[in-house]
């Protein structure tokens, strides 16, 4: 079995938001890059299913050079290549564009996802991906065992969650409880040095032309009320019909 | 022959209220930009009166899927009949549905997906789109050229134009998808009883503060009390003390209530990425230092098992 890992390189969580000169781009300047915390959810699963199946895992990113320690942090905790599509990631459409070409001159089996990368929240990379390959989709997953070639997955719906049976090939755009994060090891972090990234030029430009961006400063009232009070919450909630 | 397609959510035959007002722009934005007309799409049976009160919509298309949806096979049929039907744009709110059917869409039909709208507009030689970016925290003006494309609009997308005037009467009809051969569903466990946190007007939401989930009596007491949704941090689901589906943030559901009132929460950061879209925040928290207190609107400091019972019964005397 052949599996693809496909990890965006997102703000780390704690991040505040702030924009550059140009005023249509997030300032990286002072930022703390990671991979997104969904993709780690599916790289983390992906080595799992990799460890008991003796599956190939290649992990892929689509963006510039300056991601290269993050994808060797991936490859440290398992994976067994890498690959880097050597474009700025603009758009959903333009990345899953690009990987469905890489996909299409591999034969993957499984390619795991996060459901959405934390920067854009897009969440529709792996659909399209799924279609454009003529994939099983299913997003968000939130456990997976493979057998063979049929999966079982439990997923989120828009009204609960299912339990679904399903083949092979698949994309899945994953969330938590699939895995817990993993922690690369000393061996791991050794082996990484010599894994290959694979460096691919990029054969689609973006469809979006990002002209202006704004941050968004919710103004709260931040107004304490003393807690021999709190009652009058109440009151106050029920006068501005929020209740 | 010049369409929009808007595939709307339809709830026990009800038109959810954000595709209600996705449709109300479509009817503007077809009058404005000059197309023959909406074409409506939906999984279900829905009461057309809704449709019938706006201007320019031609057709209900109720789409018959026996199975799981998504499947390019199964969406072919789909994909013919937006063809014959001359659509040049499709427009939805978002939901985990319709992102798969709208991306198999957009890679068939080559139309651009712009995710997470939150306004439209023309602009001389393309569209103009307002994204909702970084969970709320900023903006993104993108524009795309030409005039094909499908924009996911986000819940909280406002329309500018003006409702225009004048009824339609759509025409009813069905397509049916075959069956999924690949995927089947072994069992659904469906929310049940308790409001959906994503369309939750009112969210109450419980931290490590609580202490325990046999405390969470409290918090369900209360949120029952207001016709409110339960929500809950992080590690708080990750202790199993409540579902996985409960838990608000970054890593799990983005909210926007009018009220959010949060119990022994915080306020980390990443807490906050995904409630910043409610209206008001009210936090309860025993620690004057507590960060959520700085998102707040209205903040109490003092002790949840205090305050929490307090107020239910201030609400139940009412
Ligand atoms: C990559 C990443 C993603 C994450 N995603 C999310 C996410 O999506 N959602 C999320 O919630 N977290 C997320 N976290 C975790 C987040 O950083 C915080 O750890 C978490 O939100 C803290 O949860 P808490 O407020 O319930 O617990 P704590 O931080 O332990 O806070 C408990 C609060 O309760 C108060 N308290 C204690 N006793 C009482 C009492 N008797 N009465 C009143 N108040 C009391 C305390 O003063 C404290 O402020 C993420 C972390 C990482 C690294
Ligand atoms: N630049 C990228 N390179 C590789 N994978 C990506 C990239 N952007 C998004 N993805 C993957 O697609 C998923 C969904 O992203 P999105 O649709 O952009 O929210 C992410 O969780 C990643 O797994």
């Amino acid at each position: 079995m052949k599996i693809l890992v496909c990890v965006s390189i997102v703000p780390d969580t704690t991040s505040k938001i702030t924009l550059d000169s140009s005023n249509t781009r997030i300032n990286s300047e002072g930022l703390t890059f990671i991979a997104g915390p969904y993709d780690d959810y599916a790289l983390s699963r992906a080595i799992e299913i990799k460890d008991q199946t003796q599956a190939e895992l290649v992990v892929l990113h689509v963006g510039l050079a300056d991601s290269e320690a993050i994808i060797r942090k991936c490859l440290a905790l398992g994976a067994d290549s890498a690959v880097r599509i050597d474009t700025a990631a603009v758009d959903s459409y333009q990345v899953a564009q690009e990987i469905i070409q890489f996909a299409k001159s591999q034969s993957f089996d499984l390619i795991m996802m996060g459901k959405e990368a934390i920067d854009y929240n897009a969440g529709i990379v792996h659909a399209l991906v799924a279609h454009g390959l003529g994939f099983n989709h299913f997003s968000p997953v939130m456990h997976l065992d493979v057998d063979n070639d049929k999966l079982t997955l439990e997923i989120e719906t828009d009204s609960g969650k299912s339990k679904i049976s399903s083949t092979l090939p698949a994309v899945l755009g994953c969330q938590e409880p699939i895995a817990e994060w993993k922690i690369p090891s000393m061996r791991g972090i050794m082996t990484a040095r010599t894994k290959e990234i694979q460096v691919i030029a990029p054969s689609f430009s973006p469809k979006e032309n990002p002209v202006k961006a704004n941050v968004v400063e919710t103004e709260r009232l931040q107004k304490m009320i003393p807690v021999e009070e709190a009652e009058s919450l109440i009151d106050m909630l029920k006068s501005e019909n929020l209740i | 022959m010049k369409n929009i397609a808007v595939f709307i959510d339809i709830k026990n035959g009800q038109i959810a209220e954000s595709s209600l007002r996705a449709l109300e722009f479509a009817s503007a934005w077809s009058n404005q930009q000059g197309f023959d007309g909406v074409i409506v799409y939906g999984f279900e049976k829905t009461q057309l009166e809704a449709l019938n009160a706006l201007n320019s919509i031609k057709e209900y298309v109720q789409i018959e899927v026996p199975g799981l949806v998504q499947n390019s096979q199964v969406l072919a049929v789909l994909l013919s009949h937006i063809q014959e039907k001359g659509i040049s744009q499709i427009l939805y709110v978002k939901s985990l549905l319709m992102d798969s059917v709208a991306a198999y869409l957009s890679g068939a039909l080559a139309f651009p997906l712009i995710s997470n709208v939150k306004e439209l507009e023309k602009v001389s030689n393309g569209n103009r789109f307002t994204k909702s970016i970084f969970s709320g925290k900023a903006n993104l003006v993108t524009e795309v050229a030409g005039d094909n494309f499908i924009a996911a609009f986000s819940k909280s997308f406002s329309s500018n134009l003006a409702l225009p005037s004048g009824n339609s009467s759509p025409s009813l009809s069905s397509i049916s998808l075959p069956l999924n051969s690949q995927s089947t569903i072994v069992e659904n466990y469906p929310l049940t009883g308790s409001i959906p946190l994503p369309d939750a007007a009112v969210v109450v939401g419980g931290g490590r503060g609580l202490k325990d989930p046999s405390n969470w009596v409290m918090v369900e007491d209360l949120a029952k009390e207001l016709g409110a949704a339960t929500a809950c941090s992080k590690p708080v689901s990750d202790l199993n003390w409540r579902p996985h589906h409960e838990h608000v943030g970054q890593t799990g559901v983005k909210i926007a209530p009018k009220l959010y009132i949060a119990c022994g929460i915080s306020g980390a950061i990443q807490h906050l990425a995904g409630v910043n879209g409610s209206r008001k925040i009210v936090v309860i928290n025993n620690d004057p230092e507590a960060p959520f207190f700085k998102h707040a609107d209205y903040g109490i400091v003092g002790d949840v098992f205090d305050v929490l019972p307090r107020l239910l019964n201030k609400l139940k005397s009412h």
